[in-house]
């Protein structure tokens, strides 16, 4: 069972990133860079080496897609818009 | 504590040379509003000189920008110019505005739970920005980088203007809701993508202690 699980964690994981992956390729401008700080600016191709890699700052490219994805899915963006006048 | 600002501006790498440029225009409504300020720029960002800069003016607001960490806030070449547990003591009490990456989370919680009559601004994720890299070499024409600039630039220039703490925070946060609203409405290639990164500063920006402090 625990084999199966980690399994299943594995394949998610792997999914993630292809939608991640999916998504910078699909909306970033060739001639655009993503400053991170001190961690660097990364043009897309470096985003995505970093995304398949799943190092630290592959893993912070991803949880801001994630943080976006729910924020977009739950109402949490909607919501704050609507704070605007 | 005397009315002021210090404020860093050191400029080793790409990052810092884009946080320099788009503070300029703060540095000219600072003139109209005729606050004293002291201006750290370049090599002169050291953990040496911001401490002895600090210990004499004895301003009551500090606006960073620089790289930093959990615990610190960089200047030049990243030096850490203040880290807690260290000398995070030189800034209690004071307005703090950090444009620096995780500064927030460690740093900022340190000062404010010694002493929350000051204020900490700053992020506790990294702050973001999407820039042209056709406009390097003269990054105040990078309209892209300009989004994520001005609309976090509102919190120093608010209190520049006399606004307290938690309008500054406010008024920063909603020019990055508005700012979000218009590229995601213009709905061209890099419309989500920004969005996305103006997001990320959006929910990362938070506002530790005093929100009624003024400069």
């Amino acid at each position: 069972m625990k084999r199966e699980s980690s399994s299943e964690e594995n394949e998610i994981n792997k999914k993630l990133k292809e939608i991640v992956i999916a998504r910078i390729n699909a909306r970033m401008s060739p001639n655009l860079k993503l400053s991170m700080g001190a961690s660097g600016s990364l043009d897309k191709g470096e985003m995505i080496e970093h995304v398949l890699k799943g190092d630290e700052l592959g893993n912070q490219i991803i949880k801001v897609h994630l943080n976006f994805m729910k924020a977009q899915s739950t109402g949490e963006l909607t919501k704050a818009l609507n704070t605007l006048a | 504590m005397k009315k002021g600002v210090i404020i860093t501006l050191p400029q080793s790498d790409d990052v810092t040379e884009y946080l320099v440029a788009f503070f300029n225009p703060i540095l000219d409504e600072i003139s109209k509003y005729g606050i004293i300020v002291k201006l750290l720029r370049k090599e002169e960002v050291t953990r040496a000189n911001f401490e002895n800069t600090i210990k004499s003016y004895d301003y009551n607001a500090v606006f960073f920008n620089g790289h930093g960490d959990i615990d610190c806030i960089t200047g030049h070449k990243q030096e850490e110019i203040i880290l807690a547990g260290e000398n995070e003591s030189l800034l209690l009490g004071r307005i703090i505005y950090a444009r620096s990456c995780w500064a927030a989370e460690g740093l900022g919680k340190s000062i404010i739970g010694r002493d929350n009559s000051g204020c900490f601004i700053g992020f506790n994720i990294p702050f973001m920005f999407l820039y042209d890299v056709t406009r390097i070499s003269n990054p105040i024409k990078d309209h892209i980088a300009e989004i994520f600039f001005e609309t976090a630039n509102m919190a120093p220039l608010s209190i520049i203007k006399g606004k307290t703490s938690g309008e500054a925070h406010e008024s920063s946060k909603n020019a990055m809701l508005k700012s979000i609203r218009k590229a995601l409405l213009k709905k061209d290639k890099d419309s989500e993508a920004i969005a996305e990164a103006l997001w990320n500063n959006y929910s990362g920006q938070v506002l530790l202690g005093n929100p009624e402090a003024t400069l």
